[in-house]
């Protein structure tokens, strides 16, 4: 032992057996170590990791984790979907991700993916396990700011008109800003609306805000360096203030409080030197309509050749109480004439009768909003009572095709699975999500079937898989999947486990939260979420916004 | 017709009669097999001992039965890490011999055996600390006290599973 040398002190591991029993397991390549380590389940693979440094990198592999992450994740979804579809659940693992079901984005990142950090990343979604940050970044005035989210950067408009974008990666600053004002001094009109999409090209994100008289801008972040520039405006449609945009590069689905949706495309054309020069944005299209009512939630969706844009409002239904219209209008992408317009209500799920498709069209019997005609169909065999029956207006709607959820003051969400298809667009059932113990503000899903929502005073947020769920509708075992967790940021918990198990300086933060009881102001906003982290705007009327954002990487 | 029976030359120079079939266990040899076609002369098996050799022989002739390996059953093989009762037995050895075991099973080739090896050692670290792991392996610990507590703290994620 006394010929060993450890630096700092570090104690001798353990005495070794005057080398009778040599260190063979080192002199193994690295292959076969990977092999052996291959057959270890996650906490005996992390284990390993604290051996030594060679054991550290072999079992952060990202190719044994990539594995793990499949049988966690993939397989038993896999599984899922064969057993509907095919109903033969033979699934098996193929190291190609572009075959892995809604991992086509992974597919992308090619060999530089970090498994591991996947892995726990989902592993947190699905424990709720995350850390809070908060970023202020309001000036206390009064009327509240508008925010939006895309691709890790938050941006804001404050009350003073500066239009700021920030990373979720580096809250600490801003990474650009630029003023509203600048082009348009003094600034006519006030902001009402904004949304952020991936721009044309890579690391560019576009930004439209729109205003109370109509007008909305369009504003360009170039991430790499970090410039805010001012595209172009537009004088918008109508005069009436824009309360809601939709954006999917290059087309902006914009709703005015004059109950108008207008479609825009946004055309750039070459100058001398062949730059390209943002033009007006075009309008493509534009709709009144007369019976819809608030909450609304417009989309816009590329499917093959068709862009999708879709409304989906509230209205009252005398038998089952507040329902949902959902309005399509599809666009040829070559020529951008319109295509279809077609409708559907909840109404029949909210009964609980899902109608085959071939009498849809016969079954319209609700205001019919957007242009369309009112056609009063009669073969209804209803039950008396309806499913669901909301008596008061949703609080939020959110629409990401096929999810369309609904939040409400009795404490529920409601999950409908919309079907579009070439043949006709319909509600294929219902079904209410319990878990919140207040009323829930909003909510908002993702393509992909993760729904975020958050409680009225935003002490309860809850993330939401709805996958497994919607596709076991109208079977039995529905109701199984109707479950959800519990965001529970780590480092505002006063759990008692935690603080056992962590480390001092963990206890002693946590003492501190839970010595000062932690004052939450009002939720004022919902965000959104991506995959890594949800943001929720804080603030009650005059004080300072604040911006949370849990993070679960 | 090929003969039945091959001879191979161990790495300190012991030969040894093995039957075809067996031998071909090992895709090594089945594939040098097919190259050379028939051979009286041993074969040199310069990796691997005559001890060592001799077990590997033993464990491809109790599973000479066995369906050959398709390749596609990654999933299920990895999915646990039970052992049959015959290969536990077999692979009670020291840890030298364990070794050598899955060194010669990796350079001839013979993955049941490679597995059933590996899946050994991999028994041997389930459910342990660190400590008693560095232990059972000798392995030597090249992080600071801090490096060690910092590389804890960031894999807590995994621990409440």
């Amino acid at each position: 032992m006394s010929k060993r040398h450890y630096e700092d002190g570090n104690p001798a591991p353990l005495p070794s057996k005057r080398g009778r029993q040599p260190n063979i397991i080192s002199s193994l390549s690295d292959e076969i170590l990977l092999h052996i380590l291959s057959f270890l389940p996650i906490p005996s693979l992390i284990v390993c990791q604290r051996l030594s440094c060679r054991f550290k990198a072999l079992a952060e592999d990202s190719e044994i984790w990539k594995r793990h992450y499949y049988h966690r994740w993939i397989r038993p979804r896999l599984a899922n979907v064969r057993r509907t579809v095919f109903s033969h659940p033979e699934v098996r693992y193929s190291p190609k991700v572009s075959t892995w079901l809604d991992h086509g984005h992974f597919a992308d990142e090619g060999r530089s993916m970090d498994w591991k950090g996947q892995y726990r990343l989902r592993h947190n979604w699905s424990k709720g396990i995350c850390r809070v940050t908060e970023l202020e970044f309001s000036h206390p005035y009064g009327r509240s700011a508008l925010a939006a989210f895309c691709a890790g950067i938050i941006f804001t408009v404050d009350r003073d008109n500066w239009l700021r974008a920030k990373s979720t990666k580096i809250p600490a600053y801003y990474l650009a800003e630029i003023s509203l004002a600048k082009l348009r001094t003094p600034l006519a009109a006030l902001p009402t609306a904004m949304t952020a999409m991936v721009g044309s090209r890579p690391n560019t994100i576009e930004v439209v805000v729109g205003f109370e008289d109509g007008h909305f801008g369009i504003y360009n972040l170039d991430i790499a360096a970090s410039a805010l520039e001012f595209r172009t405006t537009c004088a918008g449609s109508t005069s009436g203030s824009i309360t809601t945009i939709a954006s999917l590069y290059p087309y902006i689905l914009l709703a005015s409080d004059h109950k108008a949706l207008s479609l825009f495309k946004i055309t750039t054309e070459s100058d001398a030197r062949s730059r390209l020069l943002p033009k007006e944005p075009a309008l493509l299209s534009c709709l009144e309509a007369d019976s819809i009512l608030e909450p609304l939630s417009i989309s816009i969706r590329s499917v093959g050749s068709d862009i999708i844009s879709s409304i989906v409002y509230s209205f009252y239904h005398v038998g089952c109480g507040w329902s949902l219209g959902i309005q399509e209008l599809h666009f040829s992408l070559s020529d951008l004439q319109q295509k279809c317009s077609r409708l559907t209500t909840t109404v029949d799920s909210q009964y609980g009768v899902c109608p085959p498709l071939g009498q849809i069209y016969s079954r319209i019997d609700t205001p019919c909003a957007w242009g369309a005609t009112n056609t009063k169909g009669g073969l209804c065999m209803r039950p008396a009572e309806p499913a669901i029956h909301h008596q008061e207006t949703p609080t939020s709607v959110s629409y990401s095709h096929p999810y369309l959820i609904t939040s409400h003051t009795d404490n529920t969400l409601t999950v409908y699975l919309v079907v579009s298809t070439s043949a006709g667009l319909y509600v294929k059932g219902a079904q209410r999500l319990w878990g919140h113990t207040s009323s829930v503000l909003a909510v908002q899903v993702s393509d992909r079937g993760r729904a975020v929502s958050v409680s009225s005073r935003g002490d309860e947020v809850r993330v939401w898989e709805l996958e497994a769920l919607v596709s076991a509708f109208g079977r039995q075992r529905a109701r199984r999947y109707g479950k959800s967790i519990r965001v529970s940021p780590g480092n505002r918990q006063s759990d008692v486990s935690e603080l056992r198990s962590s480390s001092p300086t963990k206890a002693n933060a946590l003492l501190q939260t839970t010595g000062f009881p932690y004052h939450m102001p009002e939720i004022s906003g919902f965000i959104g979420f991506d995959d890594q982290c949800v943001l929720l705007l804080r603030g009650n009327g005059l004080d300072v916004h604040m911006l949370e954002c849990y993070d679960f990487t | 017709m090929s003969a039945t029976t091959l001879r191979f030359q161990s790495s300190d120079g012991v030969v040894i009669t093995i039957d075809r079939d067996v031998a071909q266990r090992s895709v090594l040899i089945k594939n040098l097999l097919e190259d050379l076609g028939d051979t009286t002369e041993a074969i040199p098996i310069p990796n691997v001992n005559e001890a060592v050799l001799r077990k590997v022989i033993e464990w491809c002739e109790h599973h000479k039965g066995d369906p050959p390996s398709t390749g596609d059953d990654d999933d299920s093989r990895r999915k646990t890490t039970d052992i049959d009762e015959w290969d536990q037995k077999f692979m009670q050895v020291d840890q030298e011999m364990l070794f050598e075991i899955i060194l010669a099973a990796n350079y001839l080739d013979i993955k049941g055996l490679l597995d059933v090896g590996c899946k050994t050692v991999a028994n041997m670290i389930k459910g342990k600390s660190p400590e008693e792991i560095r232990k059972t392996f000798n392995i030597q610990n090249d992080f600071t006290p801090e490096e060690e507590d910092q590389i804890r703290r960031e894999n807590e994620w995994a621990e409440d599973r």
